[in-house]
């Protein structure tokens, strides 16, 4: 039992914004109050969040651990994890080991992650790689947009038996939600093609498009109830003049839910790569205007990391553009990925608008509540730079420092000059937690409300929100004491939070044969065991959707 | 740039096995993966495939071949380098060519079948990354791989063996960052392959103990390191008597993993596979014995000043 005192508590879901008073915890969850046995912390002169919450990042699975052979040379530059009789040893870096990111995760005050893409034939790899992340809670999207067997209905107008294969796909990966990469293009890739145009037919299809696969994805995410959208990686990603692409998705998603993963990778205007400019305007502008669309960042941050996205034929791109290492692994009819290191620049013209972009989306949509702090770790930064982005949006004069780094044309390409938007301490909660918390569906996450999952980070109340942010005071995860002073005192285990949608079970009479001709493995060994996944909890599907 | 199996299995039209032999050391290969198998887009099956195999001496597997290309012994690496100027159009000279005991007609050739193959996968073996050159040739051909990118689909991977050595591989690196070659002698994980690999360590004499799991150096290391493995106390847990449990301090008899205990094994692509074990063994898992060893060890005082307070620096 626990009674935490004294602090400014932020808990937007709640409508405390500010506000000095007592926390209460008893058995792992917010309580109205407790005996006066109970352990008290003194927060006086700190602050007090719900723990955080990443709607998108990637902390487990074959591609990433895929990215952590190809750079052994980030890996000797970044901070060691010590073994201590805590923690286990481990690196952080670019693409933290599995028990580092618990560590820098609950370090850092966040409490909770979603692994934002998942192919079902390695599902049961990634759920080992999330058994062995400490102390966060867990859960992933799996990856449909680019399943041969889901297109291959889709192209004979089997709408129904899709959505039957889709709920099947989610709970037989003991995934939380269906994430769709570059719909279609993936597909392409497999022939070393792509498909940039909403409207272009898939290469090796007759008639399925993007458009198909995505309009058919959302109705199956909001049909079958899940708590979270579909969450969607728009079509061509990262090129000049995209913005036109992914403001059609957004028209398409009207009258349904939609995620809109890292916006900021799709939102450019120009011609070329000499032209680039910022298009976060007309981006900013439909989505203020459209609630039924969520979105998180995907900001950028000078310095190295390593990129990894299912999205192959990009990553053929990047590889020629910069001319440095590529590693491509095609999944066998479900997705691909490629993984290319990659250092921001502030010189860099493209990096500049990037940086920019990001920042921009999240000034320009003024609604925090479906707005999400990510970087698309470690594609735009690592997560441990968070504290980094939360300073630029909360303080204006050092964005204007930031912006003379850049030349006059980048300058010209941005709008972030103009914008004078800073946050407050309670849109930080939000955009930090509550907002993912809700978008992801979970009810228990982030807010401090009587009920909700005891996961609270406790920060010293100074000016500078970066430090502020870098090093918690305290950290509590489910009622337990896990981080004080700087340091890790106890390493529990997470839970993985999955969902069951509703399925014709005789859906697998359907699966079996195609699988059989079509994979190399029994169809026995293809779904993941409720056995395999640690701490699994599952969650209802009874998202309330619109029709 | 890789790919799960089953992607050769429906699209692979053009498949080079190099320095292999899968016939005798990876007897299904052929016909559950790559060559006789009927594919989602190649559904004539093995009529569908060319295969190529690039070896120096004429094995079992040259039988399946639809060609074989005999390479001069310790120039796999010359004839990646021609293959890879050939795809660029470059030009290169006969007397090149001839180095690798092959004419520049059958090199042009085979760059003008992988160039016209729709998706091709070039697999390689230990002929190719053991050799004279050892890892800048399994460097070349997956260069190659990557280049051949530019005119079509290709994708390269390596014929790993010897039972679940890809899983190690794949735990090692998300709990470590590194696959092999890993020091923890500091509390963090360092890698140096040459300095921290196995068989230096023990040629060189660093460790005092040696703990074998899975493995029979015993029976494939060179002399010096199996006679440090004598000289200093060894620990081998393993179902059989091996080479190495016989000159081992203590052998721990354990259960056979997929036969009598459950787990994962990985495939050479990393796809995981789960163990279903259909008997019962007198004898623990592995896990089973390294969780009690583990515990045991963690009993014992830490040997290094732990601090309370304050983040540790580096």
């Amino acid at each position: 039992m626990l009674r935490i005192t004294g602090g400014k508590v932020y808990d937007p879901k709640n409508g405390v914004d500010g506000v000095v008073q007592d926390v209460c915890v008893a058995g792992g969850k917010v309580v109205a109050s407790v005996d006066a046995s109970a352990r008290v912390i003194d927060a006086r002169g700190m602050i007090v969040f719900p723990g955080g919450v990443d709607v998108h990042t990637h902390i487990g699975g074959a591609a990433l651990n895929f990215a952590r052979g190809l750079i052994p040379e980030q890996h000797r530059k970044a901070r060691p994890i010590f073994h201590t009789p805590q923690c286990r040893a481990g690196i952080a870096g670019s693409t933290p080991t599995t028990f580092a990111t618990g560590y820098v995760y609950a370090g850092m005050g966040w409490t909770t992650a979603n692994e934002a893409a998942v192919p079902l034939i390695s599902a049961k790899h990634t759920h080992e790689e999330l058994r062995d992340t400490p102390i966060i809670d867990k859960c992933c999207c799996v990856l449909m947009a680019n399943n041969e067997i889901i297109l291959d209905l889709l192209e004979n107008d089997e709408f129904e038996r899709a959505k039957q294969v889709a709920g099947w796909q989610v709970w037989a990966a003991k995934a939380y939600g269906i994430k769709a990469v570059n719909p279609g293009g993936v597909a392409g890739w497999k022939w070393g093609k792509d498909c940039k145009g909403l409207n272009d037919v898939v290469p090796g299809y007759k008639k399925v498009t993007p458009a198909t696969i995505i309009k058919a994805l959302a109705d199956i995410a909001d049909q079958l109830s899940l708590p979270h959208p579909i969450h969607l990686h728009c079509n061509n990603l990262g090129a000049p003049g995209n913005y036109t692409t992914t403001l059609e998705t957004m028209k398409l998603l009207e009258g349904n839910r939609a995620h809109m993963a890292h916006l900021q990778y799709h939102a450019y205007g120009g011609d070329d790569w000499y032209t680039m400019k910022s298009a976060a305007v007309p981006i900013a502008e439909y989505f203020n205007t459209h609630p039924n669309l969520t979105c998180d960042a995907g900001a950028v941050l000078f310095g190295d990391t390593v990129t990894i996205t299912a999205d192959g034929p990009w990553q053929h791109l990047l590889h020629e553009l910069t001319g440095r290492k590529w590693g491509n692994l095609d999944v066998e009819n479900e997705t691909g990925c490629g993984v290319v290191p990659y250092t921001y620049k502030e010189k860099n013209l493209v990096n500049a608008i990037q940086w920019a972009v990001g920042l921009e989306l999240m000034l320009l949509i003024t609604d925090p509540w479906r707005v999400c702090l990510t970087t698309d770790h470690p594609n735009g930064a690592c997560f441990w730079r968070y504290p980094e982005i939360v300073r630029l949006l909360m303080d204006k004069e050092f964005r204007k420092e930031q912006l003379k780094a850049f030349s006059d044309k980048a300058r010209a390409g941005m709008v972030l000059p103009d914008l004078d938007r800073e946050y407050t301490l309670g849109e930080i909660a939000i955009i930090t937690s509550a907002a993912p918390a809700r978008t992801l569906g979970l009810a228990q996450k982030g807010h401090l409300g009587i009920g909700a999952d005891a996961d609270i980070a406790i920060f010293n109340d100074v000016k500078d929100p970066m430090e502020m942010f870098s090093y918690p005071r305290f950290v509590f995860k489910s009622g337990q004491l896990i981080v004080e002073e700087g340091e890790i005192r106890n390493s529990i285990e997470g839970s993985q939070f999955a969902t069951r949608p509703d399925y014709d079970p005789a859906i697998e009479d359907y699966l079996r044969p195609l699988f059989q001709q079509h994979y190399t493995m029994s169809f026995e060994n293809y779904p993941v065991t409720e056995e395999c996944v640690h701490g699994l909890e599952v969650h209802a599907c009874n998202a309330c959707v619109s029709k | 740039m890789t790919c799960t199996l089953g992607e050769v299995k429906n699209r692979a039209d053009f498949i080079i096995y190099w320095g292999g032999n899968p016939a005798e050391c990876h007897p299904r290969h052929f016909t559950r993966y790559t060559l006789t198998q009927k594919g989602k887009f190649l559904p004539r099956g093995r009529k569908d495939r060319t295969m190529v195999l690039v070896d120096i001496r004429e094995t079992m597997s040259a039988k399946a071949a639809d060609i074989f290309l005999q390479v001069r012994p310790g120039k796999d690496f010359e004839m990646l380098t021609i293959l890879r100027a050939l795809v660029k159009g470059q030009t290169v000279s006969a007397e090149a060519a001839a180095e690798t005991g092959l004419t520049l007609e059958q090199l042009q050739d085979l760059v003008n079948r992988m160039k016209a193959a729709k998706f091709g996968v070039l697999f390689f073996g230990m002929g190719l990354s053991m050799t004279r050159g050892k890892h800048m040739n399994s460097a070349a051909a997956l260069i190659l791989a990557a280049e051949l990118n530019a005119y079509t689909k290709f994708v390269a991977m390596p014929m790993r063996g010897h039972g679940n050595v890809t899983g190690a591989d794949v735990v090692m690196r998300y709990t470590f960052s590194y696959p092999f070659g890993i020091s923890l002698t500091r509390g963090y994980p360092r890698f140096n392959p040459g300095e921290y690999s196995t068989i230096d360590l023990l040629v060189r004499g660093d460790n005092d103990a040696t703990l074998v799991l899975g493995a029979d150096p015993g029976a494939t290391m060179p002399k010096p390191a199996i006679e440090h493995l004598t000289r200093t106390p060894t620990i081998v847990l393993d179902p059989k008597v091996t080479h190495t449990s016989r000159l081992a301090r203590v052998h721990i008899t354990t259960s056979v993993a997929g036969i009598s205990a459950p787990g994962t094994a990985y495939r050479m692509d990393e796809v995981p596979m789960p163990l279903r074990p259909p008997l019962k063994s007198p004898y623990p898992s592995d896990e089973e014995v390294m969780k009690k060893i583990v515990a045991a060890v963690q009993k014992k005082p830490a040997w290094y000043p732990v601090t309370r307070t304050g983040a540790q620096v580096t």
